[in-house]
């Protein structure tokens, strides 16, 4: 893969004559393209029966992955032995059925062709057998010593039993070695191991303090859930909660809230104080403080107020404090023990093995996982300290820039390819199956414990199932725990009260408020995450939520910095600060808070993968120490150099057109039909179907805008559905995407709030499409069940479907983009949807292959097909239910009741193409005391 | 002055124009019937497979039914060749010994499939499915012919998109008893207009439709 492919197309220098020659000749040769007979074909059945087994038919698994050490439970499909595609896993409690982009796009991270495959100890090939034998404890003791104090693991954060158990025999085996924990974004354990619980489904006013909790983070997903269900508005007069997000970028969390305030970083841990004055009566703080305090109060045990995972001690102790104070803790907030190790075995944090590495008192040391010699802050200088270390080795997925420092290396499992176990956020033990043998001769972090531990050469298969008996389970709940996914009734005690504490020593409270103009934010990327990610076509080519940034990060900033500065899109601007610098392309973004520039981490990197090298700035350059959020003193220059940044959507506001349609809750209350007004039926030239042509069931979505939040899962999911390629940094900047399902963003400015619409948007399925009547070759018909449908075999490329289609929903193969791809990435594909060549218009099915397959299912039972049946990829994945689909035949379906609201409109409705997609008006439950809560000009 | 070309070249001028017309209207028809020739669909075509598998002994003579190897006709979308297990099941005892089944013994031994050439190919951009067509009473041999009869097996039927639409438009007329799915000879046993009411029946009570939607086989 190449972020900038085809790259050939390029390099054609042809003068006039050749290319009329060129033409002429492929003209007269296309004709003859007919002419060829199929290619012969083998059919290799297997050699034993295998009963488990139908070929062409999809297997289900539950496995578990782990991120930052926390279990999010998943349902993947295979085909063949071959996994193709991930779902949230809808009894496991971290995910409730709903998957994210990350979660969804892991599957394009096993078959990667950048991932490594080779042992090698400096550069001679070895084997993990050979240097699992050389970690034996008799092989090492002479190295470490007899008690071990010369070794040291640095491992990332792990929840896992199983790794807790072989930790605590490597200990055994080497009392004074020392075992590190580390990944960037992830606080150290501290003493107590006590982490923060919410019940958003108990909350009716919620105020999140600088906290993205709905998009990142552990249990995202089922807060994120329960924060939807409590605004789903059947009724104008239903009860809706209210969020308040506090935050200085631009988050979903901001986006999905009913008030949004943007503050600088440096001013958070201000509010937070203000907040607990204002509630008890105090005036300090801006005037919209005071309605928020009044409205916490007045909703005293419904409400609560959530601090950032990365606050400092100092602002997560006012939210308890608060929290004490209206009646939040133990009813929607309450505490529990992390998941992550450190019970069994003592833990410690990357800067005391940054102390132990500068003393030069490690002879020994392996990491497993992370990347620490890209993903630690600068001034740590770790990659330097790392490549003096006389024995020093890496299991991991990558050649990366942490491989290119120790002496010898080992490939490491992906989690679809290893036996484990690890724990979700409230301790629910959760499996981790492999749905394919390794594709390489790859090893996982048990193994390597194990061979530390002097257990020699033991598969993790083995490892788990002895632990498994060990812990006292019974065998026959093995087989229940492996098809769950996960272990019920395992999920953690709550935690006394005087457990609290912290366990994140965040550093916000040493850098104090300044007078300094600029704060510098540092937060993880919604996509690549920390850059374990970015070597993932997928994630890059998402549009970042709101920014709508693909293949490449920037420095975020408001439009009132951007003016003060003197920049304008793409303009690089250097951040400097106690002498290291990094630089990087403005980017303007609306309801930014003023004097703050955002970067996120995850870009900029060096290692030998091939998509991520290159790509963006890196943070960690300008990172002082280990859980940072934000620098006050921050030099900015402005560069005389330009990039063009590859935005998936560059309008910002929706002009006339309002293809998203809101209202506070007021409005809506008062005046429902205004809100999802219709036009009269528009006059068409085209014949109705006739009733007596339709299918019994007729395919229509709802997607409630009130709860898409535009965390992007529903993106990739549809990308991975339906073997939709990436095309690179260059072609986006042509505005040649090729997401069937993009999520587009509209800022608004409702008096001093900036308030982003967020619209999911794919084919409409148009009843009178007007890309059907201009095809030349009936490629794009309509089928008899409500389906604009899209035939590869017959487009010719013309691409008047796409000039004619008012919503830009079809996509153009202008390149062969899945010619190159390695055969690895030829595995990922759905064998379900036809993988499209050049020259033909692709969009949304609506998932046709989950139809028919769903079709022909009850065809084969005999039974009517109902619209329940069928859920579309983007359904699936959507944490917040925003998304419905079924069949309008079916009154009763949730579909149905959906659109019958009084504020389902259709997009662009006047044009009359009465598209089968209905939107939900997107309602804010706004604060009559807080001034933004007037709208400008009223339900229009 | 005298003309600048003899008078005969007007016939070879008109002679050109009309060859002209003649030749763009014909290479166009020339191809399309080209790829209707039984050459461009593969119909009849013979293919030699490693194992020389005769259905006339196996189906005809020994009466196994066409499930008990393409195990997978009414489950899924392939009908499934059956794995190298299913051979020996019968072949432990009988002619194991024998050339002809040498592929067989080198699969069994090196655990490495048999490489049977694809006989009824369709282009990657369709997507047809064997089980629905059984359920819905359609017999093997409406499309795969006698198979009983062949000592090679032949693509019977040009497997054109024509001919699929010319079921698929009319099903009713090839429709059969889910019972006699897999008998060979139904169809010409129940020829003429007698049987008809009872294929409108059957249609009836298996719900079969016409679908003619692109996206029932291009997805």
């Amino acid at each position: 893969m190449m972020s900038d492919r085809p790259r050939s197309h390029r390099d054609l220098a042809l003068s006039r004559r050749e290319f009329i020659h060129l033409a002429g000749a492929s003209l007269a040769l296309a004709g003859l393209d007919g002419c060829t007979r199929m290619p012969a074909e083998h059919i290799l059945p297997y050699v034993d029966n295998r009963p488990e087994l139908t070929p062409g038919v999809g297997e289900y698994y539950a496995t578990a992955m782990s991120l930052d050490g926390v279990a999010t439970g998943l349902i993947v499909e295979s085909h063949s032995g071959r996994p193709t595609k991930i779902e949230g896993n809808p009894e496991h409690p971290a995910s409730l059925g709903a998957s994210g982009p990350l979660e969804q796009a892991s599957l394009l991270q096993l078959y990667d062709p950048d991932r490594a495959r080779f042992a090698r100890s400096q550069s001679t090939p070895t084997s993990w057998e050979v240097l699992a034998a050389q970690l034996a404890p008799a092989a090492l003791r002479p190295r470490v010593g007899a008690r071990g104090a010369g070794l040291h693991v640095l491992i990332e954060p792990t929840s896992s039993l199983l790794d807790e158990e072989l930790l605590a025999r490597v200990i055994e085996s080497h009392p004074d070695a020392h075992i590190y924990m580390y990944a960037p974004l992830v606080g150290d354990r501290g003493a107590h191991g006590i982490v923060t619980h919410y019940d958003i489904s108990a909350a009716d006013v919620i105020v999140a303090l600088d906290a993205d909790f709905l998009s990142s983070g552990p249990f995202h997903l089922r807060y994120a859930r329960q924060f939807a269900d409590k605004r789903r508005l059947a009724q104008p007069t239903d009860a809706m909660n209210r969020l308040y997000t506090i935050e200085s970028g631009f988050t979903p969390t901001g986006a999905a809230a009913d008030h949004r305030f943007a503050v600088r970083p440096s001013d958070v841990a201000g509010i937070a104080r203000s907040l607990q004055s204002a509630l008890n009566g105090g005036t300090a703080g801006p005037p919209w403080l005071a309605a928020m305090a009044r409205d916490l109060r007045a909703h005293a045990g419904r409400s609560v107020v959530i601090a950032g995972e990365h606050q400092s001690n100092s602002v997560r102790a006012l939210a308890d404090s608060i929290n004490d104070a209206i009646g939040a803790t133990s009813r929607i907030t309450w505490r529990a023990p992390t998941p992550l190790i450190g019970e069994h075995v003592p833990v410690h944090s990357l800067t005391e093995l940054v102390a132990a590495l500068r003393t030069r008192a490690v002879d020994t040391l392996i990491i497993v996982g992370g990347n620490p010699s890209y993903a630690t802050p600068a001034p740590f200088d770790f990659s330097v300290l790392l490549r003096s270390v006389p024995n020093s080795g890496y299991v991991g997925l990558y050649e990366n820039e942490t491989a290119r420092d120790v002496r010898w290396f080992v490939p490491m499992s992906h989690y679809l390819e290893s036996w484990g176990d690890t724990r979700a956020y409230d301790g629910t033990v959760s499996i981790v199956q492999p749905l394919v043998n390794p594709l390489y001769r790859s090893t996982t972090s048990a193994e390597v414990y194990a061979a530390l531990a002097g257990m020699g050469l033991v598969g993790s298969y083995d490892l788990l199932r002895s632990s498994w008996k060990r812990r006292g389970n019974a065998e026959a709940a093995w087989g229940d725990a492996l098809q769950r996914g996960f272990v019920a009734g395992t999920q953690f005690a709550r935690a006394e009260s005087e457990g609290r504490g912290s366990t994140v020593e965040g550093p916000g409270s040493r850098v104090a408020a300044t007078s300094n103009p600029i704060d510098v934010l540092f937060v993880a990327d919604p996509k690549v995450h920390d850059g374990s990610f970015a070597n993932n076509g997928w994630l890059q080519e998402l549009p970042a939520p709101l920014t709508q940034l693909t293949w490449n990060n920037a420095a975020l900033l408001s439009p009132t910095t951007a003016r003060r500065l003197g920049v304008g899109n793409g303009v690089h601007i250097a951040l400097t600060s106690n002498a290291r610098h990094i630089e990087l392309p403005a980017l303007i973004v609306p309801g930014h808070a003023d004097d703050t520039v955002t970067v996120h981490f995850g870009y900029g990197r060096a290692g030998a993968e091939s998509l991520a090298r290159g790509v963006g700035a890196n943070a960690y350059d300008l990172w002082p120490s280990t859980g940072v959020r934000f620098l006050s003193d921050v030099a900015i220059t402005v560069s005389s150099k330009t990039s063009a940044l590859a935005l998936a959507q560059t309008q910002e506001t929706m002009e006339v057109r309002e293809p998203v349609r809101h209202a506070t809750l007021d409005e809506y209350r008062a005046a429902p039909s205004r809100v999802g007004r219709r036009p009269g039926r528009a006059l068409s030239l085209y014949p109705e179907i006739p009733a007596s042509e339709r299918s019994a069931t007729q395919w229509a979505m709802t997607i409630d805008l009130a709860t898409c939040i535009g965390c992007g899962g529903c993106v990739v999911a549809c990308q991975a559905e339906n073997n939709i390629p990436i095309v690179g940094a260059s072609e986006v900047r042509n505005a040649r995407e090729m997401q069937w399902l993009r999520i587009d963003r509209y800022f608004a400015q409702r008096e001093t709030e900036v308030e982003a619409l967020l619209q999911p948007m794919l084919c409409q399925h148009c009843e009178k499409a007007p890309c059907e009547y201009v095809c030349p070759v009936q490629a794009t018909t309509h089928s008899n069940d409500g389906l604009n449908e899209m035939v590869y075999n017959r487009c010719v490329g013309t691409r008047f479907c796409s000039n004619n289609c008012p919503y830009k929903v079809r996509r153009f193969n202008w390149f062969d983009y899945n010619k190159h791809l390695s055969d690895t990435e030829m595995m990922a594909k759905n064998p379900n949807v036809t993988v499209r060549e050049r020259g033909v218009m692709e969009k949304c099915t609506f998932c046709v292959q989950r139809i028919r397959e769903a079709g022909i299912a009850a065809g084969r039972e005999d039974r009517p097909l109902r619209g329940t049946d069928v859920r579309t990829a983007c359904q699936q994945a959507c944490p917040t239910n925003a998304i419905v689909f079924g069949s309008l035949n079916e009154p009763d379906s949730e579909m149905v009741r959906r659109r019958e609201q009084p504020r389902s409109y259709a997009a662009l409705d006047d044009l009359g193409t009465e598209p089968r997609v209905r939107y939900l008006a997107r309602i804010r439950n706004t604060n009559s005391e807080i001034a933004g809560a007037k709208h400008d000009g009223g339900a229009r | 002055m005298p003309a600048l070309f003899p008078r005969w070249t007007n016939g070879v001028a008109r002679g050109s124009l009309l060859a002209l017309v003649l030749l763009a209207a014909g290479v166009p028809a020339g191809l399309m019937l080209w790829v209707r020739t039984s050459y461009a669909t593969g119909e009849h075509a013979q293919i030699t497979q490693p194992v020389p598998f005769d259905h006339r002994i196996h189906s005809h003579a020994l009466r196994v039914d066409c499930r008990y190897c393409h195990a997978t006709a009414e489950l899924a979308a392939s009908a499934g060749l059956p794995p190298t297990a299913a051979c020996v099941g019968c072949h432990n005892s009988v002619l194991l010994a024998s050339a002809p089944l040498a592929p067989i013994r080198a699969s069994l031994t090196s655990n490495k499939p048999i490489a049977w050439r694809r006989v009824n190919a369709l282009p990657d951009f369709v997507f047809f499915n064997h089980s629905i067509h059984l359920a819905k009473g359609i017999g093997c041999e409406s499309c795969h012919g006698r198979v009983d009869q062949m000592g090679q097996v032949a693509q019977a039927s040009s497997m054109s998109m024509g001919w699929c639409l010319d079921c698929h438009r009319n099903p009713v007329s090839h429709v059969r008893p889910r019972s006699e799915i897999t008998a060979i000879g139904w169809d010409a046993a129940h020829r003429g207009p007698a049987n008809d009411s009872l294929r409108v029946r059957l249609a009836h009570d298996y719900h079969v439709q016409s679908l003619t939607n692109c996206s029932t086989c291009h997805r």
